[in-house]
């Protein structure tokens, strides 16, 4: 990094102030995620930015876990096991609340080099059995979230259970609950180990036909070779499809307008389950529920994202919706046939324009590997930030119940204000004083920490953090930056304010699918108001996630705040053939419902045509 | 022998005859394109001329006396255009274009040089040659044709002559006479990228009234690329469009006039329009197998024409390495590309 020229510099990260009221936040973190005296000159000489894409918003304690995870990950195959040449892993710091990354170059030419040789046997070995190293991939994946539903959170009673002494199991139920806290941060870190085993492999790939198509065709979208790619078997359109399923049979079993009572949907379900006539449809739901209903309504990184397993709100609402439109006559189905269609068209197109047989023959190559690592990069997230993270999160609650039943929270949720470092001393407060007798300093010490802590969130949540901090070098080397982060030339730019005034109509963000599209913007902030949604306007949220899929069906276009071309709502986009503008940072500030507005799909401008009258 | 020929019967045989572009139109119209209709007046037409009135030696005298300097070049130029331009058309002539001009139904039309002999492909004559636009009645039409075959000794072509060692008694030029578009807007289409050869982007330059202020560069006309492939928008650059050639009855032919300030800043096309101009100019590409350079025009009533087409000359000149060896291991490319440094800061 010493050698790079420093063409820009954002405040130093040792500059920034805590915002009034949120003083003492950093003890909320660990202390090697914090910036430190310790390390100021070499934090100090790297440029950091705040992931907007996957930690956009201010981290709950506990939710650490999610990058710390993928730091470990995503570094040790880099770094460790892959040898990637050029790159090294993403550092991480929190900075009020937000997560900041940086980069590792690999600096030593002669290392680089020689970790070289060591890419080509250990990435190739991947390459050459991709399919078959997947399907083992699903396998170990599967197992292991079997291991997380299986494992107890056990309950502390005034006497222990008399099996404890029958069985001669010579260790408590106290004992228990440790080693299933340990064990549940094991299977944690253990399925982000495994997230990253094929993950950057997958994006080398990608990136090379992206290298290729960009040398040749200098102007091509970057979504026009997503496009390319792209498979229609996407495993994050299926829950989608079961809701379309369960739309249809309870069409043909004539229990729509029981399906459509004012009640909450779980009761529904449950009086379906008394009535005969509705034994297919209940059946159909059990046999989608796992896994298909462990789908978040967000990312699946903080707690707070909840499932459709936890609230049925969301693919009820979107269920009714296809009701109603299989029985206006309208199709519903993905248009599967017209994408791979397309995919086709654009592969062949652009490869006539290729100038020589030696480079076509390149390009059939690279788009042939391209998209055999697709069905990873796009299939991953259901197995981990999905399935397993739904089952995690609600396992973390029984801990959080655990420590409502022995006096240390008032709510379960309150557990994930303490971080998994403190969650293991707390435990280990509370149980060596279920087996003393003694008194235990948590059970006052928690409940005013968290309340001070809801409080120093609240202070945070509201601060807007800066996209980036420290020294901006004229180039990155590290190759995955630009494709997951989306971090550019031009958008640093934009980070400086360098663009010049902004106009107050227009907003910027990433071409995310083509196409233009006008009509009313409808801002949604979560998944509670997706139902909101009116057929024909324009979604302007934060970040979409895969369970929103349904509400593609209905909408003219999609704006989001958070979100690269590889993003969740870009994708969708693609897929649903509407236009979408994603990483726009603030478009949910700036555009209120009912305005009318005009995404541009293909240059990634959002134009504000007319405010709603306020 | 034919004096005249329709533009359907200018196919590629008769090359030597009508110029390269009346076959570039003829190009167009068989695949169905939009082209103003119009007929070519061949080369037998030019070499009668010169053989009836005797000219033969006098152009030659001239051109020998071009090489002398750059005065002499344009003094020769002005005189053998005299011989040319202080003449009655023939009657051979002006019988043939009425007859021919009458089937066309007596319109305004274009009449435009079509150059013989050096394949657009090595050097481009463009805009070399003259074009005389709005021409109305027989007897003008016919004078036009002199005036173009005039056009054929202009300065710069006397040097390119020089520059060749061509005898100028071998040089004879096709003319062709197309209906006039009343151009609202008009401009030019080039197949690639002009600025990095990319061949899939469609770039297309526009401006109010006719294509003069576009290819003579007097005004800076808005810019749009889209990708060859998807139609969709890449970029778009509103110019500032000052001027506007258009006909003025008053005066009876075509002159400039000031374009509104409130409108010389708004884009003259609509994305639809570019898109419809480049499935065009995609269309042409592959099946004539090259990059194209083409002019259009667009008329009151929103009808896209196709005026002009050429080969481009710039990139698809260039000889092109390939970019890539197949033969490359899959791993050592894969590592190429993730050492590319991504510039993040200019």
């Amino acid at each position: 990094m010493a050698a790079q020229t420093v063409v820009h510099r954002f405040p130093s990260p040792f500059e920034v102030p805590t915002p009034p009221g949120a003083e003492g936040w950093q003890r909320m973190y660990p202390y090697y995620l914090l910036f430190s005296e310790e390390n100021r000159a070499w934090e100090d000489a790297m440029l950091w930015y705040q992931d907007g894409i996957h930690h956009p918003e201010v981290l709950f304690p506990f939710d650490t876990i999610s990058h710390e995870a993928w730091r470990i990950a995503l570094g040790q195959n880099n770094s460790r096991i892959f040898a990637i040449p050029p790159a090294y892993g993403i550092e991480q710091r929190i900075l009020n609340g937000y997560l900041y990354i940086t980069p590792v170059p690999v600096t030593d030419p002669k290392w680089v080099e020689e970790r070289v040789a060591v890419f080509m046997k250990r990435a190739g070995h991947y390459y050459q059995s991709w399919n078959l190293l997947f399907d083992r991939w699903k396998e170990k994946m599967t197992r292991l979230i079997e291991e997380l539903e299986a494992l107890p959170v056990p309950r502390l009673a005034r006497l222990d259970d008399e099996a404890v002494v029958t069985e001669a199991r010579g260790m408590s139920t106290g004992w228990k609950l440790l080693e299933a806290y340990g064990r549940l941060i094991d299977n944690f870190f253990v399925a982000w180990q495994h997230h990253f085993e094929m993950l950057n492999l997958g994006y080398a790939a990608y990136l090379n036909l992206y290298q290729f198509c960009k040398q040749a065709f200098p102007g091509i979208g970057d979504q026009t070779i997503a496009q390319m790619v792209a498979g229609s078997e996407l495993l994050f359109f299926r829950p989608d499809d079961e809701l379309k399923k369960l739309a249809r049979l309870a069409l043909d079993l004539g229990i729509a307008d029981r399906i459509r009572q004012p009640k909450k949907p779980e009761d529904v379900v449950a009086e379906l389950r008394q009535d005969p006539r509705a034994r297919p449809w209940v059946q159909a739901l059990d046999e989608a529920w796992r896994p298909w209903f462990y789908f978040s309504n967000g990312a699946g990184f903080y707690h707070h994202h909840r499932s459709w397993v936890d609230d049925l709100t969301v693919p009820w609402a979107a269920m009714k919706g296809y009701m109603e439109r299989m029985e206006r006559g309208e199709n519903i189905e993905r248009p599967k046939e017209e994408i791979l269609e397309r995919r086709e068209r654009l592969a062949r197109e652009y490869r006539e324009l290729l100038s020589s047989d030696q480079d076509r023959a390149t390009f059939d190559q690279n788009l042939a590997l391209a998209r055999t690592v697709a069905t990873y990069i796009e299939d991953h997230n259901f197995y981990v930030e999905h399935w397993h993270h739904t089952i995690f999160w609600n396992k973390m609650r029984e801990v959080g119940d655990r420590f409502v039943e022995g006096g240390f929270l008032d709510d379960r949720e309150d557990v994930f204000y303490l971080n998994r470092h403190e969650v293991a001393q707390a435990l280990a407060d509370l149980v060596a004083t279920w087996a003393t007798g003694g008194r235990s300093r948590g059970a006052v010490y928690w409940k005013r920490e968290v309340a001070d802590r809801k409080r120093i969130l609240g202070v945070l949540r509201n601060w807007s953090p800066l996209p980036a901090l420290g020294p901006v070098p004229a180039e990155i080397t590290e190759p995955f930056t630009v494709m997951l982060w989306g971090v550019t030339t031009e958008r640093v730019r934009e980070w400086l304010g360098a663009a010049g005034a902004r106009a107050e109509d227009e907003i910027r963000g990433y071409a995310g699918s083509p196409g233009v599209a006008e009509g009313v913007a409808r801002v949604i902030l979560s998944a509670s108001q997706l139902s909101e949604v009116q057929p024909g306007e324009i979604l302007v949220c934060p970040i979409t996630a895969p369970s929103w899929g349904p509400v593609f069906n209905r909408i003219a276009a999609a704006v989001s705040d958070i979100g690269g071309i590889m993003s969740h709502a870009a994708i969708v986009s693609r897929e649903y053939g509407l236009p979408a503008v994603v990483g726009t940072g603030d478009a949910t500030k700036r555009i209120r419902t009912g305005d009318r507005i005009r995404v541009d799909g293909n240059t990634g401008v959002v134009k504000i045509l007319k405010r709603a009258a306020s | 022998m034919d004096y005249v020929l329709p533009l359907e019967h200018c196919g590629r045989s008769v090359l030597d005859r009508v110029g390269g572009k009346a076959v570039g139109l003829w190009e167009l119209l068989r695949r169905g394109l939009p082209v103003p209709a119009g007929f070519a007046v061949t080369t037998h037409a030019y070499r009668e001329f010169v053989r009836s009135e005797r000219l033969d030696r006098e152009i030659r005298w001239w051109v020998e006396r071009a090489r002398e300097s750059v005065d002499a070049q344009l003094e020769a130029s002005r005189r053998i255009g005299q011989l040319f331009t202080e003449r009655r058309p023939p009657a051979f002539l002006t019988e043939e274009v009425a007859r021919a001009y009458g089937q066309l139904g007596e319109p305004p039309v274009a009449v435009r040089s079509s150059a013989v002999g050096e394949d657009a492909r090595t050097a481009s004559f463009a805009g070399e040659h003259e074009s005389y636009l709005w021409v109305c009645g027989y007897e003008e039409v016919a004078a036009s044709v002199l005036r173009c075959w005039a056009s054929l000794f202009s300065p710069q072509a006397l040097s390119y002559f020089a520059h060749l060692g061509a005898d100028p008694a071998e040089a004879a030029m096709g003319v062709v006479v197309q209906h006039m578009v009343d151009a609202q807007v008009a401009g030019v289409m080039i197949t690639l990228d002009p600025v990095t050869g990319d061949p899939s982007q469609v770039t297309v330059e526009a401006s109010y009234g006719l294509g003069l202020a576009v290819v003579g560069g007097e005004v800076t006309p808005d810019r749009f690329a889209v990708d060859k492939v998807t139609l969709e928008a890449r970029s778009s650059r509103v110019g500032h469009k000052t001027v506007a050639y258009r006909y003025d009855p008053s005066q009876g032919r075509v002159a400039a006039f000031p374009v509104p300030e409130e409108m010389a800043g708004q884009p003259c096309l609509r994305l639809e329009q570019v898109q419809q101009l480049a499935q065009m100019g995609r269309q042409l590409e592959r099946e004539l197998g090259r990059a194209q350079d083409v002019e259009w025009a667009l008329d009151g009533d929103g009808r896209l024409y196709l005026v002009q087409t050429r080969p481009e000359t710039v990139w698809s000149n260039r000889p092109r390495a390939p970019l890539s060896n197949p033969e490359e291991p899959m791993l050592s490319r894969i590592l190429r590309s993730m050492r590319i440094p991504m510039r993040i800061a200019d």
